[in-house]
């Protein structure tokens, strides 16, 4: 029983080692999109859209928005397009506009760039 | 003749009385040798099996199944519009039991990063006086948490590793009497991916933790990590995470009521990843809600 009990600890404590662990990093992983941030081909749906859906949906999506998002929707290009200017504030957390994501740390700085840059190209719906 | 009889059945009754209790004396000296020395190992140094937000030296015994809701809620900061961050929660749903009296294992889903996690924790010393003399209770923690956020870039190759992260801790307690415990925990997190090559992978830390009685029922609770190599995460300076709260006892059930400035209630996450300072007011209420269930018979 005493040695069954070591055994098991033994496993417990290696386990999570033997298991898959690297030391990686997205600079060194994926150069390419860290150096270069796309910056040309910035469309709604190409860029903006994804964006927001992978990291505003979960309350802002139509159907989460009114309990979670403070009625502030997302999904349709009207909306986005009325709500640009706040949701450049929020996501660059400046102005009076309330930090988005919430809680967490800031978008990807290319995120938020190619966002400035869909505002300065007139928020075209391509 | 009458009188003597009485006398000296008086005598006679007191010399059984006497032997009687001579009897006794030597049953009693039987038994404490018989009686060996025995350990008194010391219980309840913490309330719950959390300090705060860091794991302490208790554990679930087997046959117990401890149901954990645990929130914060957003910054206290973000003002009467935000209800003082009351309209924005952050959960954690935990399952935690017992397998051996020396082993504890859970698992957890928590809104901060959709992350699942698993944890095993395990006593190696515990704390005793009387024939065997302990000063202090030893446990070790380890985790594994699994990012299950969508991939910020689809596109590129994505690994399943980059997802996972994981912890280790030696926690070292001392009860040092009935109204205050101690705790401290050196920790090690291991992060498979990070943003650039100037963030560590590795984290090293090392926690403080202490409870104060304050009556029957309630008591004060104080947890701080001191990060040792901590940058910044996704762009945002990291601060050391510091919890102060209460420990609520009701029966079944410990209510931790909690003010700290980080939002995640896993070690993966408020060790090198708390964005919150306490100086500029990013301080997140919230609690920890333990029902714990006995399958015992």
């Amino acid at each position: 029983m005493k040695q069954l009990k070591v055994l098991f600890a033994v496993i417990i404590i290696i386990l999570p080692f033997c298991k898959a662990c690297y030391y990686d990093s997205e600079e060194a992983l994926y150069p390419s999109t860290i150096s270069s941030c796309d910056t040309t081909s910035v469309t709604f749906s190409g860029k903006i859209a994804p964006m927001l859906a992978n990291n505003c949906y979960s309350c802002h999506s139509n159907a989460t928005a009114a309990g979670f998002g403070a009625g502030i929707r997302l999904e349709d290009y009207a909306d986005v397009k009325a709500r640009a200017t706040s949701v450049q504030g929020a996501i660059k957390h400046t102005g009076s506009y309330s930090p988005m994501p919430k809680n967490g740390g800031k978008l990807k700085s290319c995120l938020i760039t190619q966002f400035d840059i869909w505002i300065r190209i007139g928020m075209p719906n391509n | 003749m009458h009188l003597n009889m009485k006398r000296s059945l008086i005598s006679f009754l007191f010399s059984i009385l006497s032997l009687l209790a001579l009897a006794q004396d030597d049953l009693m000296n039987m038994l404490n040798q018989d009686a060996k020395p025995e350990i008194n190992y010391t219980s309840a140094t913490f309330k719950s099996t959390r300090i705060m937000n860091g794991h302490s030296i208790e554990r679930m015994p087997p046959g117990q199944l401890d149901f954990r809701i645990s929130h914060r809620f957003g910054r206290i900061n973000s003002g009467a519009y935000e209800f003082f961050g009351l309209d924005q929660a952050n959960i954690r749903l935990g399952l935690e039991t017992g397998i051996f009296n020396w082993l504890m294992v859970g698992i957890g889903r928590g809104t901060y990063e959709k992350t699942f996690d698993g944890f095993a924790k395990f006593t190696v010393l515990r704390q005793s006086t009387g024939a065997k003399v302990m000063p202090v209770s030893v446990s070790f923690f380890s985790s594994i948490a699994v990012n299950s956020l969508k991939w910020a870039d689809p596109e590129r190759t994505n690994y399943f590793s980059s997802r996972l992260s994981y912890v280790s801790q030696i926690l070292i307690a001392r009860k040092f009497s009935q109204s205050f415990s101690f705790q401290i925990t050196p920790s090690y997190v291991h992060r498979n991916l990070v943003e650039t090559e100037l963030d560590p992978n590795d984290l090293w830390a090392i926690g403080a933790g202490g409870r104060l009685k304050l009556s029957k029922r309630i008591s004060f609770n104080a947890e701080y990590y001191y990060v040792a190599n901590a940058t910044t995460y996704l762009g945002q300076e990291v601060y050391n995470p510091l919890s102060v709260g209460f420990d609520i006892e009701t029966g079944g059930h410990v209510f931790q009521l909690i003010f700290t400035n980080s939002v995640a209630m896993i070690e993966k996450g408020f060790i090198g990843e708390t964005t919150g300072s306490w100086g500029k007011g990013d301080i997140h209420f919230g609690f920890n809600l333990s029902r714990v269930f006995s399958f015992k018979k």
